[in-house]
Parts: structure tokens; C-alpha cells; sequence
């Protein structure tokens, strides 16, 4: 803590403006959830400052259990089919000549430049039961009745797939340009045909690359209330949308709170289990270095 | 051990052409290929490595032809300029890259690595990471890591080019002496023409896509096939003129800066030729002597001490020599200084004669 401080103290006075930020947008907002967490509803939605931890032991109740389960799974999913489109991308991008990499990548966030709303309906018009595919399926006679993408679980699994796929594409691609060729012919050469080389020498070297990626990729597909709630209509709960309903709808803010709590820690648990690691290493490293 | 043959190996890409290409590599033998950046040797080895194809022509190992085959198929390996070592992967792992994939079982592997890490005097390493090593021991690890696996062939890209100057003459006797020990044949790229005489049983001199000589670096030094060779090889110093045969079997340069007598070896020569001195093959005298056939007045521009033999600019009537003398005669001549009025002379016989070059 006291070393923490000392730094905090080095920083220069345009890093406040930035801790100023993080602090008041941030911090205090998740510190005010949290205390919430603990309190307790009363009629008519008002917030009764009793400590309690009735709101955690009903989260863990096997219903939301299930929709935490079930969020993970689909994240999980989304974030790993991202990879296997994202990492060819990335891999042709970072291989291409400047010209058409520059057309590549400004393709991959043109979209982006578009409302978000818009896109998902962009998604509705293509995917509907009377959107595009569909009627050229029931039109080609390829099938008798629409095809039930929408409102389904395939239908929230696409929209984070779409929706993500720039966000897990760049840290690849940086990782992966910053590559070293040689190591690739080095691999070649002593005797590691294409696939050796790549599971024994890329992969190895831009595995930092993939886990930011991945990272980027699945946090903010944990909380993501917008996608499932357009595309996944009633039938599909996700947990953005549970607690979404706790608040809004339930009016019972201290058990959202709750839910987004245990959500926020067990992230930030996570990311710190993996700095750990990483910083393990590297101490190492500089061990036997010493 | 194989003969490693290029037969009429051409290739070419962009505005660059490999000229064909023919050379024969004897088994064991230490060969460099030297030359200025752009000369095609690079563009040789990477032929020879799998890592480009050949527009035309034919690599042979023995008597299998590998024109065709990929990196990881032939028995060759390379030690890269840059060394290219697994930075995710400590210096043993490094070095057992290639026995891991040819799935040896564990002891061999470790009794091999173990071997090779010691004649590479790197065995205290094992455990480091990429990153902890200096320049030198990067370089051991990358030859240990292409030689373990024992190559029939290994190529040395420009190894000693990412090395401290200082580091460079130790790091290359201590090559040499692993070379030595471990029986492959080995074929060097550089541009460093010390590097190349100092290491090569034979090399081979290129420009622009064309091999120029290929020769021993006794023979290429004292016998350069042309100006660039010579040039390239070591200093020299020129002078242009007419060649003509005053009496009968005896021949003169005629130029600028007077008549010089020479030694013509057998080969047909234009009237325009190149006398080439190296500057060790050149003497400084203090008065004129009528002893000297070739004599030349000149005056000491700057003079560099270094030890074992001092280097002289002599500055004449219209052209600037250099001089190298060794000082092992220091005590019967008095010091020379900078503006001193000397003579240059040189032994008929040491003069190269070569057509001149139309650069």
C-alpha cells in the first residue's frame, strides 16, 4: 500500500485528470453497487440500509445459477468462434502488403462506424423469419418454413459473434505483426513441417495476443444485456438481462447489485489469477537470471 | 558426408537476376560465399536452404537432387543473421527443437543436447531464457540448436554481422575450432573479406548475381581473376596505362605517372590494363635509390600507427597510394613523419596485372 502511494505520487498532474476519470465514473459507481449488495429492498422498490446478505444467498439460488452457467457457455462459445474467424483474419492481415491492410482493416470497422442499434437490426433484416435468408430459402424451396434463427440462442450467438469479432481481430493482428518471420523458417528449417511450426513456434509467441483478445472478447460479452435482449427475445435469458430486470423492472436494486457484483468480482478475480501468472513468470525468469 | 552441388542454379525476382550458377561444395569443406550487400549470396543460401525456389537449375546433395524439396525435408540446417532463437523457449529447449520433432525419446535427447551444449561451451546456460543472453551466447545457442541434429550441410548467414567488432575475431576462432571438431560442411555468406580468408578452405567472390572467382584465399588474394575482386579482397592501390613489350619478353607500363616494368604471366591481355600493389607489397624509402626499378616520388599525407605495422597515405604528383609497413625494421630507418618527402617501390613481381575495368 505504501508503495502504491509513493507511485501515485510520481504520476504527473495529466495522469489525474485520468484517475479523476476512473475514480468518479468507475470506481465509485462499483463501490456504491457493492454497498448496495448488502442492503435491503423494501416496499416500492426503497433501498433499506440493513447489512444482509440474503441478496448473495439468493443469487446463488440454482435459477440464477443456471442463467450464470448458461452466460458463461455462450460467452465462452462466442469468444472461441471469434478466434477461429478472428485469427485467420488477423493472420492475413498482419501478412499482407501495407495497401491491403490498411482496406482490410478499415473493411472490418466500417460497420462500426454505423449505430449499434442499427447494426443488430441490420441482423434482424438479414436473419428474421422474414428477413432476407429466409426468404431465399423459402423462395429457392431450400425449406417449407422459415428457418428460427431470431430468438434463439443462435440468434444472441451471432450477434455477439458479429458484434466482437473487430475487438478480439487487433489484438491478434498486432501480436502476430510484431512476429518474427525468421522464427518461422528457423522452426521450417530444423526440420517442423507447417503444422509443427505453427502449434510449436507461432502459437507460443502470440499467445499474449490471443488471451488480450479472448479477454477483450469475453468480459464485456458476460455483461451484455442489449444483443441478448434484441436477438434473443423472451426465450433467452442471459445474465445482463437478469439483472437489467432487477432493477428496472423488479425495482429491487440491492439484489441486481447482487448479481453484478459477483459478476465483477469473479472478473476481476479472474484477471488477476492471470497477471499473477504472469508476473510469476517474469520473476522467475529474472531469478535465474540473477 | 555428401558433395553439395549448384548446377547452372538461376534465379531471378524483381529487377534482381542470379546469374547460373555452377559450384561444387567438397564434404567437410568450410566454403564462403562473399560478396557486397546485393550480390546474390544471400539469395545462394536461401536457394540452398529450401526458403526460395530456383527459377532454373538443379541443388544436389550427393546424388540426390533437393531442388524441389522444403526446408524441413532436407538435411540442412541454418544458423540465421538475426540467430532466430525460440524466445518462448529456454536455451536447452532451443537446442532440442530439432530432436523433439524427429521424436527421440527423453535421455537421447538430453544425452544430445547435453553433448552439443558442451563442445558449444554453453552447457551453464541451459535454463536461461532467450532474452538473458548476450550476442556471443546467442550465437553458440543458435549453432549448437542447427547442429545437434547433425546436418549434412550447415549455412552461417552473416553470423558474426549482429556481434560487437570487439567480440567478432574471438567469437570466429572459437568457430573455426567447433567447425573443426564437428565435421560438417559449412557454407559462410558475409561481406566481411577478413571473415571470409580467415575461415574458408575455399571461397567464392559475387557481384550483381555473377560468381567471380572461386578460389582458395591465398589464390584469390594474390591472384584476383579482376579489378572488383581485387578490390574487394583486401586494399589496393591502381595504376592505369599501356601495356607494350619494350624488348623482347620484357613488358612495361606505360602511364601518367611514368614507365613501370612488369611481369606478364601467360594469360592474353589488352593494350589498357590494371597495375594492381597491394599496399603491404609496397615500400617507403627515404632517398632515391638506383637500385629500385620502379620508383615513384611522393610525400606522407597521414600515417596511422598500429603496432604491429604503421599505414601511410603517400600523396604523389597526381594519384594517392596506400602503404603498409611492418615496423620490424623500425631501428635501421629513422621515424618517418607526416609532410616528409619519401619514394614508393615495389617489386616487378608483385604487381598484379589485369585488364582494366570498365567501372
Amino acid at each position: 500500500m505504501k508503495k502504491l502511494a509513493l507511485r501515485l505520487r510520481d504520476w504527473p498532474p495529466s495522469a489525474w485528470i485520468f484517475f479523476a476519470w476512473l475514480i468518479t465514473l468507475s470506481v465509485l459507481p462499483f463501490l456504491i453497487i457493492l454497498a448496495m449488495s448488502f442492503a435491503v429492498r423494501s416496499d416500492g422498490g426503497v433501498i433499506t440500509w440493513t447489512f444482509t446478505l440474503a441478496n448473495y444467498e439468493r443469487a446463488f439460488h440454482l435459477v440464477y445459477f443456471r442463467v450464470l452457467i448458461k452466460t458463461i457457455v455462450l460467452s465462452l462459445g462466442a469468444t472461441l468462434t471469434c478466434l477461429l474467424i478472428g485469427f485467420p483474419v488477423a493472420y492475413y492481415l498482419a501478412r499482407a502488403t501495407p495497401a491491403k491492410r490498411q482496406l482490410g482493416l478499415m473493411l472490418l470497422f466500417i460497420p462500426f462506424w454505423t449505430n449499434f442499434i442499427l447494426r443488430i437490426y441490420g441482423i434482424v433484416s438479414i436473419f428474421g423469419n422474414h428477413g432476407l435468408l429466409n426468404q431465399a430459402l423459402l423462395h429457392l424451396g431450400l425449406r417449407d418454413a422459415p428457418l428460427e434463427i431470431l430468438y434463439t440462442r443462435v440468434g444472441v450467438y451471432l450477434g455477439l459473434v458479429y458484434n466482437y469479432l473487430p475487438f478480439l481481430v487487433v489484438p491478434i493482428f498486432s501480436a502476430l505483426e510484431k512476429f518474427d518471420l525468421s522464427l518461422r523458417e528457423a522452426a521450417m528449417d530444423l526440420g517442423a513441417n507447417r503444422w509443427q511450426t505453427f502449434t510449436r513456434v507461432l502459437l507460443p509467441n502470440v499467445r499474449e495476443g490471443i488471451a488480450v483478445g479472448s479477454l477483450f472478447v469475453f468480459i464485456p460479452m458476460m455483461g451484455e444485456y442489449v444483443i441478448p435482449d434484441l436477438l434473443g427475445g423472451a426465450k433467452e435469458v442471459f445474465l445482463g438481462r437478469v439483472m437489467v430486470e432487477q432493477f428496472f423492472t423488479m425495482q429491487d436494486w440491492p439484489f441486481g447489485s447482487a448479481l453484478a457484483s459477483i459478476l465483477s468480482l469473479g472478473l476481476v478475480i479472474a484477471l488477476w489469477v492471470r497477471m499473477r501468472f504472469d508476473q510469476g513468470k517474469t520473476e522467475a525468469a529474472s531469478h535465474a537470471f540473477r | 558426408m555428401y558433395e553439395l552441388r549448384c548446377e547452372s542454379l538461376e534465379k531471378s525476382f524483381g529487377s534482381f537476376a542470379l546469374q547460373p550458377l555452377d559450384l561444387a561444395i567438397q564434404p567437410g569443406e568450410f566454403f564462403s560465399l562473399l560478396g557486397p550487400s546485393g550480390c546474390g549470396k544471400t539469395t545462394v543460401l536461401r536457394l540452398l536452404g529450401g526458403f526460395e525456389q530456383p527459377t532454373s537449375g538443379r541443388i544436389m546433395l550427393g546424388e540426390r537432387d533437393i531442388t524441389r524439396l522444403p526446408p524441413h525435408k532436407r538435411n540442412i540446417h541454418t544458423v540465421f543473421q538475426r540467430y532466430a532463437l525460440f524466445p518462448h523457449l529456454s536455451v536447452f529447449e532451443n537446442v532440442a527443437f530439432s530432436l523433439r520433432l524427429k521424436g527421440l525419446s527423453r535421455p537421447d535427447i538430453i544425452r544430445r543436447v547435453d553433448k552439443m551444449m558442451n563442445l558449444t561451451e554453453i552447457g551453464a546456460l541451459s535454463d536461461r531464457r532467450i532474452h538473458q543472453l548476450s550476442g556471443g551466447q546467442s550465437q553458440r545457442v543458435a549453432l549448437a540448436r542447427a547442429l545437434v541434429d547433425q546436418p549434412a550441410v550447415l549455412l552461417l548467414d552473416e553470423p558474426f554481422s549482429a556481434l560487437d567488432p570487439s567480440l567478432r575475431v574471438r567469437v570466429r576462432d572459437e568457430m573455426r575450432a567447433i567447425c573443426k571438431k564437428v565435421g560438417a560442411t559449412f557454407i559462410l555468406v558475409t561481406h566481411d573479406q577478413e571473415e571470409a580468408l580467415q575461415l574458408s578452405d575455399r571461397l567464392a567472390v559475387m557481384k550483381d548475381g555473377r560468381c567471380l572467382q572461386v578460389g582458395t584465399p591465398k589464390s584469390i588474394y594474390e591472384d584476383p581473376s579482376d579489378t572488383f575482386v581485387a578490390s574487394f579482397i583486401g586494399a589496393v592501390n591502381e595504376i592505369r596505362g599501356e601495356l607494350s613489350e619494350s624488348l623482347p619478353g620484357e613488358w612495361s607500363v606505360a602511364s601518367a605517372m611514368g614507365t613501370f616494368k612488369v611481369k606478364k604471366n601467360g594469360l592474353a591481355l589488352p593494350r589498357e590494363v590494371s597495375m594492381l600493389l597491394r599496399p603491404e607489397k609496397m615500400r617507403l624509402l627515404r632517398q632515391r635509390s638506383n637500385t629500385h626499378d620502379n620508383l615513384l616520388e611522393g610525400e606522407i599525407q597521414d600515417l596511422t600507427y598500429l603496432g604491429s605495422r604503421t599505414e601511410y597515405t603517400i600523396r604523389t604528383r597526381d594519384n594517392v597510394f596506400k602503404v603498409s609497413e611492418a615496423e620490424m625494421d623500425r631501428q635501421k630507418k629513422r621515424l618517418l613523419h607526416h609532410r616528409d618527402r619519401v619514394f614508393l617501390t615495389w617489386k616487378t613481381e608483385d604487381a598484379i596485372l589485369l585488364p582494366q575495368s570498365t567501372l
